[in-house]
C-alpha cells in the first residue's frame, strides 16, 4: 500500500460520529452512531474512494473531515496535526488546505451571486486583499477548469450543470488545497458530462498533487478515479485496499454483493450475471 | 415587472397603492377641509354638495377625514411592518442558522405564541402602555413579528443545508458573513412579498383597533374610527359605513395583490432563467474544456451515415403485432406568447409482447414527456402536436378523457422514479391496491379484493403480504415501495408496463433486485415493458431493444447487443465510451484516449 | 393513538405554564403601579400604598405567582380591580357567546373553505377557479367588522330578518340562539373560509399533480375516485396542520366582530378592561383563550394523527 511508504496526508483512526435522532420531545432524543470506528489513510497526490449505499455513513465521514460534523470518538490527523481537538472553529489554514465539492451543482452556488464571487469570496477570506489580484486569480482558476473569463459574471441559473460543477471545482482548487472532499461530485451529472468532470479532476491532480477523498455510490466512478478504495456498510469499513485488488478480487461478502449488483455497461454475458444474482439470493428470482 | 403589469390585477394593485400613497402625502392639499374643522350648521348632514360623504355629529366633513385617515393607515402600517421585521428577521435568522437547542426552544416559543390570537397581543400591549401612535405601531408590529420570524427561520433552515452555505463554511467564512452575504440575499424576495401582504394586514388590524376605540384618539382620523362612529348610525345613516369600509377593503386588497405581483415577478424571472438553463442543458454541456467537449452533431446527422432509420415499425415488427406503437410523435409545449417549444420531434418506437424496450436518453432528451404522452397524462400546456400512438392496434390519440380512462389500467401501468411519491402517503398500501382492484371489478367483495391485493404483493416479492397491507408507504424501504408501485401497476393485468427511471433512486443492490423482478414478471406474464432510463447499465442489463433519444429526437433504435457493440450514431458511441466502466484501466494511465470514440 | 394524545397533553402543560408566566409578569411591565392607574388623578402616595397592600401587590413576585397559579388551578382568577366581581364569574358569563360565535364561524369556514378549495383545486386555471379564487382574495381583504356592519345593516336593520340585539343563550331558546349567532358566524366564516380555501386549493392542486395520482390514473382508477379519496385526504393534511392557527385568528377577530353585533362575549370585557388597565380581567381573558386554543389544537392534532400516519409516535 502507498500509505505505508509515504507519510500520509490524512489519517483517520477509529472515527465515530453520532447523530441526534428521536422525537420532537427533548428527553426522547438519543444518539445514533452512523460512523462506527473507521480507519484509513490518504497519501499526498492520491485518491481514496469511499463507496457505500445510502445511509452507510460515507457523507458523514466527509463532513467530519471537513469539520462540519462533530466527532464522537477517534482521531483525524491532517499533515501530522490533530484536527479533532481544534475547538469550535477550525483555523483558517485548515479551511484553506481542505476543500469540498458537492453533489448538487445548482445548490452549491449561491443563486443570487455571480459565480465568480464564489471564488473571490474565498480568496478574500484567505488574505488576498487586492481586488484586481483576486479577479486575476479567479480568472486563472476558471481557465484551469475549462471555463472562460466571460463565465465569471454569470449567475448560476445561466450555466449548465457541468459548468456549475466546474465553478465548484474552481472554488475548491483556487486556495491550492492539499485535500478535496468530493461528495458524490459527479452523481447528478449526465453521463457524458460526468466523464469530463472526472477527467478534469484527474488532470488537476496530476498537475498539483492534490489528494481527493472521493465519496460515491458508483463503483464505475471509483474504478475510474480512485487509487485506494474503502467499502462502507452501516458505518463500518468492511474492506479496503488498492482499487484493483478490492474491485477485482474482493474478499468481503458485501463487496462481492455490491459488485454483483452493479450493472455492467454492456449487455454481453448478462444472462449469466442474472443467474448468479438469483443463485446468490438462494434461487429466488427477485 | 413590465410584463407583470399587463395583468389587470397587478395594474390595479400598483395604481391603488400609488393613489393611496399620494393621497396620504398630499392630504392637506387634497382634502376640502381640515380634519378637525367642524361645520356646526350641518351635523349629520348626509351627502350634500358641500359634504359629499356627509358630516359627523359635530359637523366634521367625512371626506376630509377619509383622506386624512389614509395618512394614519399608511404611517401605522409601514411603522408596524418595520418593527415586525426588525424583531422577526434577526430572530428567525438566529433560530434557522444556529439550529440545535436554540432552534428547538425558539420554535417551541413560536408554537406557544400561536396559541394566542395576534389581536390579543395587540390588546395586551395597549393595556400595558396605554394608547398612542408609538404604542399602536409597536402593538401591531408585535402581532406580525412572529410571522416574519417563522418565514425567516424556514428559509434560513433550507438555505443553510444547501451546498453553497456548506461550501462557504469550508472556505472559512464565519457565521455573520455567511448569514448576511450568503443567506440574506435569498431571503430578500420572500421578505418583500411578505412585507407587502402584511402592510395590508396591518391596515386591517389598525382599523380594527381604531374601530374598538383602542387606536389613536378621536382627533386623529382613521378609517376604523369612522366605521366605529358609523355603527351608531346604522339606522339613520347606513351610507356612512360604505366609504371607509371600501377604502380599507381596496387598500388591503391592493397590498395583497401587490405581494402576489412581486412574487410572480420574482418566480417568473426564475422560471425564465430555468428555461434558459433548460436550453443550455438541451444544447449539451457548453463548457469550453477543449478536450472532450467537442460540439455534438445535430441529432439528425446520423442519417447521413446510413440507415440509422427511425423505427417505423414496418420491417422489424414482422415477428408479431406490437403492443405499443408510437409513430412520428411530435410533442410541443405552448408558450404564453403563442409560440411553441418542441420537446419531442418525429419520435417512433414499437414494443411487442414479452419485450423490454429501453428508452435511453440524458436529462432534457424528452424521454419522460414521451412516456406521459403514451399514458395520455401530459401536463397542462404540453400536447401531442402530431403523430400516432396505438395500443394493441387501437389509436389512442384523439380520444376523449373518458375513453382514455377506460383503456388505461387494463392496457397500461406506470411506475415513476421516487418510490415514496408513487404511493399516497396517507393511505395504507392495502387501501391503494384494493381501490385499484375495485376500479377494475366493481362487484368484487371487500374480502376478495383484499386477498387479491395480498396475492399481488406476494407476486412482486413483498414478504408477509397480509400484515404489510395494513402499513403505510413510509413504513416501506425504497425498494419495497417500488415493488408495491409495480403491484399497483399490475392490478389490471396490463399489456404494457412503463417504468420511468423507476430504479434510478434506489441503491445498487436494491436496483438489481427490482430489475430482476421486472425481468421475472416479464417472463411470467409476458407483458411489454418500456424502461425509460438515463443509465446505460440499466439498458444493457435488462432491455431487449434500445431506442436512443437525443434532444427530443430518436437517433438510433436496435437490438441491445447491436447498439452496444456497433452503435450507428456518434452520440450513442460517445455515451457508451463515456461510461466510467468496469473495464477501465487504473487511473492515471492516460485513459483519455480510451474515451475517444472507438466505435463511430 | 393513546400515545399521541398523551404526548400532546404533556406538551400542553409547559405551553400553558409559559403563557401563565408571561401573562402574570404583564402587570410588572406597566409603567407605574396599577393601583395608581386605578385611583387616577386623585391618588396620594398613602392611598396607593393602601390599595397596593389590599391587592397584595407589595408582596414578592414568586409568592404572588405561586398564589396566582394556585388560584388558577382552583378556578380562582382574582377579582376585577374595577368592579370587584370575581374574574371567574365574569368569564363564565361571557365565554358562551364567544364560544358559540367562534364554533359557528369555524363551521362555516370549514364548509366554505374546504368546499371552495376542493372545487377550485380540481379545475385550476378555469374561469370558475379564477372567479372563486378571486373571491377568496377579496374575502381576506374585507375587514370583518365592516362585513358584519354591512350584514347587520342589511339583514337586521333594513330587512329585519334577524334581531338587532341578537344574543340569546342556547339553554334559553335554541332557535333564538341560532338566529342570534347566524350573522356573526357568517362574518367570521368568510375570513376563515378564505384562509382555508387558499390552503386547500394549493394542497389539492399539489396532490393531483403528485406521481401517485398519475400511477393510480394509469392503473385505471377513475378520476372521481382519485379526487374524492386521494386528493381530498392528502389535501386535508396541510389544512388540518394550520387549522389551529386559523382558529386562534378567528377568536381574535370575534373580539372585534362581537362589538358590531352587541354580543356579550369575551371581547366586550377585554375591551373595557384594556382601557381601564384592569389586569386581573385581562389576564383571565388571555388565559381562558389560551386554554381554549390549546384544547382545540389538541383535538386537531389527534385528527391530524388519524389522517397522517407519520404524525403518530412509533
Amino acid at each position: 500500500m502507498n500509505a505505508t511508504t509515504t507519510s500520509p496526508l490524512l489519517e483517520v483512526r477509529d472515527l465515530c460520529v453520532d447523530y441526534d435522532v428521536g422525537g420532537a420531545l427533548a428527553w426522547r432524543r438519543r444518539a445514533l452512531r452512523v460512523v462506527r470506528g473507521i480507519s484509513f489513510t490518504i497519501a499526498p497526490g492520491e485518491t481514496y474512494g469511499l463507496v457505500g449505499e445510502s445511509g452507510s455513513g460515507k457523507s458523514t465521514t466527509g463532513r467530519a473531515i471537513l469539520r462540519l460534523a462533530d466527532v464522537s470518538a477517534g482521531t483525524i490527523t491532517f499533515a501530522g496535526s490533530d484536527i479533532v481537538g481544534l475547538g469550535r472553529t477550525a483555523p483558517l489554514s485548515y479551511r484553506g488546505a481542505v476543500q469540498a465539492v458537492y453533489q448538487d451543482p445548482v445548490g452549491s452556488l449561491n443563486p443570487r451571486h455571480r459565480v465568480g464571487q464564489a471564488v473571490t469570496d474565498a480568496l478574500a477570506r484567505h488574505g488576498v486583499t487586492d481586488r484586481t489580484e483576486r479577479r486575476r486569480r479567479a480568472a486563472a482558476a476558471f481557465e484551469q477548469v475549462g471555463l472562460g473569463t466571460e463565465h465569471l459574471t454569470r449567475l448560476p441559473s445561466e450555466l449548465s450543470g457541468g459548468q456549475l460543477q466546474r465553478v465548484a471545482i474552481a472554488r475548491a482548487l483556487v486556495l491550492s488545497p492539499r485535500l478535496v472532499v468530493c461528495d458524490e461530485a459527479v452523481s447528478a451529472l449526465d453521463l457524458s458530462t460526468q466523464a469530463q468532470i472526472l477527467d478534469l479532476l484527474r488532470d488537476r491532480q496530476a498537475e498539483t498533487g492534490v489528494s481527493y477523498l472521493f465519496i460515491t455510490h458508483d463503483l464505475g466512478v471509483v474504478r475510474h478515479i480512485a487509487h485506494q478504495v474503502g467499502v462502507l456498510r452501516a458505518g463500518e469499513l468492511v474492506e479496503q485496499g488498492t482499487t484493483s485488488r478490492v474491485l477485482d478480487a474482493p474478499s468481503h461478502e458485501y463487496t462481492k454483493k455490491l459488485l454483483a449488483a452493479s450493472l455492467s455497461p454492456h449487455p454481453a454475458g448478462r444472462e449469466s450475471r442474472r443467474a448468479a444474482r438469483i443463485a446468490a439470493r438462494g434461487g429466488v428470482a427477485a | 415587472m413590465r410584463t407583470a403589469l399587463r395583468q389587470p390585477t397587478a395594474l390595479f394593485a400598483v395604481v391603488v397603492v400609488t393613489v393611496v400613497v399620494v393621497v396620504a402625502i398630499a392630504a392637506p392639499l387634497i382634502a376640502p377641509y381640515a380634519p378637525e374643522a367642524k361645520d356646526f350648521t350641518a351635523p349629520l348632514s348626509g351627502p350634500t354638495a358641500a359634504h359629499p360623504l356627509g358630516t359627523d355629529d359635530l359637523g366634521g366633513d367625512l371626506l376630509s377625514q377619509l383622506i386624512h385617515a389614509a395618512r394614519t393607515a399608511l404611517l401605522v402600517a409601514v411603522g408596524s411592518v418595520v418593527v415586525a421585521m426588525l424583531i422577526g428577521v434577526p430572530l428567525g435568522l438566529v433560530l434557522g442558522y444556529r439550529g440545535g437547542w436554540y432552534d428547538r426552544i425558539g420554535s417551541r416559543g413560536l408554537d406557544i405564541a400561536d396559541a394566542l390570537p395576534g389581536l390579543m397581543i395587540g390588546f395586551v400591549v395597549i393595556a400595558i402602555l396605554g394608547q398612542g401612535m408609538a404604542v399602536l405601531i409597536l402593538a401591531i408590529g408585535l402581532v406580525f413579528c412572529m410571522n416574519f420570524a417563522r418565514l425567516t427561520r424556514a428559509i434560513t433552515l433550507t438555505e443553510r443545508n444547501k451546498g453553497y452555505v456548506e461550501s462557504a463554511r469550508v472556505s472559512g467564512l464565519n457565521a455573520p458573513r455567511i448569514l448576511f452575504s450568503q443567506v440574506l440575499p435569498n431571503l430578500a424576495g420572500p421578505l418583500v412579498v411578505q412585507a407587502a401582504v402584511f402592510l395590508g394586514s396591518a391596515i386591517k388590524v389598525e382599523a380594527a383597533l381604531s374601530f374598538l376605540g383602542l387606536g389613536l384618539g378621536d382627533e386623529q382620523p382613521s378609517w376604523g374610527g369612522m366605521l366605529g362612529f358609523a355603527t351608531q348610525h346604522t339606522a339613520d345613516h347606513p351610507e356612512m359605513a360604505l366609504a371607509p369600509g371600501i377604502a380599507i377593503c381596496v387598500t388591503v386588497l391592493a397590498f395583497s395583490l401587490l405581494g402576489d405581483t412581486i412574487n410572480d415577478t420574482l418566480s417568473g424571472s426564475r422560471m425564465r432563467r430555468t428555461k434558459i438553463l433548460g436550453r443550455v442543458l438541451l444544447d449539451g454541456d457548453g463548457a469550453r474544456s477543449g478536450s472532450a467537449d467537442a460540439a455534438l452533431p445535430p441529432a439528425s446527422a446520423g442519417t447521413d451515415d446510413g440507415p440509422v432509420g427511425p423505427d417505423t415499425g414496418s420491417v422489424e415488427d414482422s415477428a408479431g403485432e406490437p403492443v405499443l406503437a408510437v409513430r412520428h410523435a411530435d410533442i410541443v409545449a405552448d408558450r404564453p406568447d403563442g409560440g411553441v417549444v418542441r420537446l419531442v420531434h418525429d419520435a417512433s418506437l414499437t414494443v411487442r409482447r414479452g419485450e423490454i424496450l429501453g428508452l435511453l436518453g440524458e436529462s432534457g432528451s424528452g424521454k419522460s414527456m414521451l412516456a406521459k404522452a403514451i399514458l395520455g397524462l401530459l401536463p397542462a400546456g404540453v400536447r401531442l402536436a402530431g403523430g400516432a400512438i396505438t395500443l394493441n392496434g387501437t389509436e389512442l390519440t384523439d380520444r376523449s378523457p373518458a375513453q382514455l380512462a377506460a383503456l388505461r389500467g387494463t392496457g397500461m401501468g406506470v411506475v415513476f422514479q421516487n418510490p415514496q411519491a408513487n404511493l399516497s402517503p396517507v393511505h395504507t398500501v392495502g387501501r391503494q391496491l384494493t381501490d385499484v382492484v375495485r376500479a377494475h371489478d366493481a362487484t368484487i367483495s371487500k374480502e376478495a379484493a383484499r386477498s387479491r391485493a395480498a396475492d399481488l404483493l406476494d407476486l412482486v416479492g413483498v414478504d408477509d403480504p397480509e400484515r404489510r397491507l395494513d402499513q403505510y408507504p413510509y413504513q416501506f424501504s425504497g425498494g419495497m415501495a417500488q415493488r408495491v408501485a409495480i403491484a399497483v401497476a399490475l392490478v389490471g393485468e396490463p399489456d404494457l408496463l412503463i417504468l420511468d427511471e423507476a430504479t434510478s433512486a434506489l441503491d445498487v443492490t436494491t436496483q438489481a433486485q427490482v430489475l430482476d423482478l421486472v425481468l421475472d414478471l416479464r417472463d411470467r406474464l409476458g407483458m411489454a415493458v418500456v424502461n425509460i432510463t438515463h443509465d446505460l447499465g440499466v439498458a444493457a442489463e435488462t432491455c431487449d431493444r434500445v431506442t436512443v433519444l437525443l434532444r427530443g429526437e430518436v437517433v438510433e433504435t436496435g437490438d441491445v447487443h447491436t447498439v452496444f457493440d456497433h452503435p450507428r450514431h456518434e452520440y450513442t458511441a460517445r455515451l457508451i465510451a463515456a461510461h466510467p466502466g468496469v473495464d477501465d484501466d487504473a487511473p492515471g494511465l492516460g485513459t483519455h484516449d480510451q474515451r475517444k470514440v472507438e466505435h463511430a | 393513538m393513546g400515545k399521541l394524545i398523551a404526548y400532546r397533553l404533556l406538551f400542553a402543560v409547559p405551553q400553558l405554564l409559559v403563557i401563565a408566566v408571561v401573562v402574570f409578569s404583564l402587570t410588572y411591565l406597566v409603567p407605574g403601579s396599577p393601583a395608581a392607574a386605578m385611583l387616577g388623578a386623585a391618588a396620594t402616595p398613602e392611598s396607593i400604598a393602601q390599595v397596593e397592600a389590599q391587592m397584595g401587590l407589595d408582596r414578592p413576585a414568586p409568592e404572588r405567582f405561586a398564589e396566582w397559579i394556585g388560584g388558577l388551578l382552583t378556578g380562582d382568577l382574582g377579582t376585577s380591580f374595577r368592579s370587584g366581581v370575581p374574574v371567574a364569574e365574569l368569564l363564565a358569563r361571557h365565554v358562551p357567546a364567544t364560544l358559540s360565535v367562534v364554533a359557528g364561524g369555524m363551521l362555516v369556514a370549514l364548509v366554505l373553505g374546504v368546499g371552495a378549495g376542493v372545487w377550485t383545486g380540481t379545475r385550476p386555471g378555469t374561469p370558475g377557479d379564477r372567479v372563486v379564487t378571486g373571491g377568496t382574495v377579496l374575502g381576506l381583504a374585507v375587514p370583518e367588522f365592516w362585513l358584519g356592519l354591512l350584514l347587520t345593516t342589511l339583514f337586521a336593520v333594513q330587512l329585519g330578518w334577524v334581531p338587532i340585539v341578537a344574543w340569546t343563550p342556547l339553554t334559553d331558546d335554541p332557535l333564538g340562539w341560532a338566529r342570534g349567532i347566524a350573522l356573526p358566524s357568517i362574518t367570521l366564516g368568510v375570513t376563515g373560509g378564505a384562509m382555508i380555501a387558499r390552503q386547500t386549493r394549493a394542497a389539492v392542486v399539489a396532490s393531483l399533480a403528485a406521481p401517485y395520482t398519475d400511477t393510480l390514473t394509469a392503473a385505471g382508477v377513475p378520476r372521481a375516485t382519485i379526487v374524492a379519496r386521494y386528493g381530498v385526504k392528502n389535501a386535508l393534511v396541510p389544512v388540518l396542520a394550520s387549522a389551529g392557527v386559523t382558529l386562534a385568528i378567528l377568536i381574535g377577530v370575534s373580539f372585534v366582530v362581537e362589538k358590531v353585533f352587541s354580543l356579550p362575549g369575551l371581547g366586550s370585557i377585554m375591551l373595557s378592561s384594556v382601557i381601564a388597565q384592569d389586569f386581573p380581567v385581562v389576564q383571565g381573558v388571555v388565559m381562558v383563550t389560551a386554554v381554549l386554543v390549546i384544547a382545540v389544537n389538541l383535538v386537531l392534532d389527534i385528527c391530524y394523527g388519524l389522517i397522517n400516519p407519520q404524525a403518530r409516535p412509533q
